[in-house]
């Protein structure tokens, strides 16, 4: 994994790169491969079983995204539109491979609080609910300790941890740059269970930061 | 009159995500923000709540394997020509 974020480079024009696939300029298939590949990769593992599956399934899915592309008639987000193909191309391979993890699955368990109880204050008290302690101020922390390579890492194995439906819907929405609608269109969830699953996964981040920050 | 509305932190923090994609209905949006306005603590957890974003945002994934790139690559040739 490197440093560049994904997430400015997805606004470039996509009708242009969609009117140059039409066309048939290779670069333009190459860019939009790039652009979309990790997306598909792990929207795909979640439907079948094996990474060389969910690798088939991507390529699958381009074929249609080519033979359709005069179809599509940006409605929807260009995103939306080949995760929705892949999705399709998933789930028909997915049946055949008998994926053992049902896919009711991504239903948010039981509650699970963003921050730990302890750290607010009782019924009891004459403010209930009320912080004990604060949370650390972390704008004064020095701007080299948030870029760290050692910071990231600890992010990148907390998300590693996660339980699969957390770990997809961060990654789509926070280092995919994803909008809610698309993780909903891909994973096939309310709104309401996108954003419960956003929240703990980003929750449980928060913590492996606030424990390596502040500890 | 009846008692102020008002949230506490605890509340707070399981409201930010909605805060944050803008999905709250407003008078809980209102009544967030009025919170922030006067709570060290939870202005604090936002900040942090953002900067955990921002980080998780300079995670990049892995490019397009080699075989796979290539085997696309074809398909596409095919698919131009047909």
């Amino acid at each position: 994994m490197s440093e560049t974020g994904l997430h400015d480079r997805t606004a470039v024009d996509e009708s242009e790169l969609v009117a140059r696939l039409r066309a048939g300029d290779e670069r333009a298939f190459e860019a939009l491969v790039e652009r979309h590949y990790p997306t598909m990769l792990a929207v795909a593992r979640h439907y079948v079983k094996t990474r060389a599956v969910a690798e088939e399934v991507v390529q699958e899915a381009w074929l249609g995204v080519l033979n359709g592309i005069d179809r599509f008639q940006g409605r929807s987000s260009l995103r939306t539109w080949i995760l929705r193909i892949l999705v399709n191309t998933a789930k028909t391979r997915g049946e055949r491979e008998a994926r053992t993890v049902p896919f009711a699955s991504l239903a948010p368990e039981d509650d699970e609080p963003a921050v730990e109880s302890e750290r607010f204050r009782g019924a009891d008290d004459p403010f209930p609910g009320h912080w004990r302690a604060y949370p650390g101020n972390w704008q004064r922390l020095p701007d080299e300790v948030l870029a760290a390579r050692e910071t990231l890492d600890i992010v990148i194995a907390t998300i590693h941890q996660l339980p699969a439906p957390q770990r997809i819907v961060i990654t789509m929405r926070d280092i995919q740059g994803c909008d809610s609608e698309e993780v909903c269109e891909a994973l096939d969830v309310s709104e309401g269970n996108q954003r419960v699953l956003l929240h703990r996964a980003r929750a449980k981040v928060r913590s492996a930061l606030e424990g390596h920050l502040d500890g | 009159m009846a008692e102020h509305e008002h949230i506490s932190c605890q509340e707070v923090v399981e409201l930010v995500t909605g805060y944050l994609d803008q999905t709250l209905p407003p008078e809980e949006a209102s009544l967030f923000e009025q919170h922030i306005n006067f709570c060290d603590g939870c202005e604090w957890y936002l900040d942090q709540m953002r900067t955990t974003i921002s980080t998780v945002g300079r995670i990049t994934e892995e490019d397009v394997p080699p075989d796979t790139r290539e085997k696309l690559l074809t398909a596409f040739r095919e698919w131009k020509r047909s």
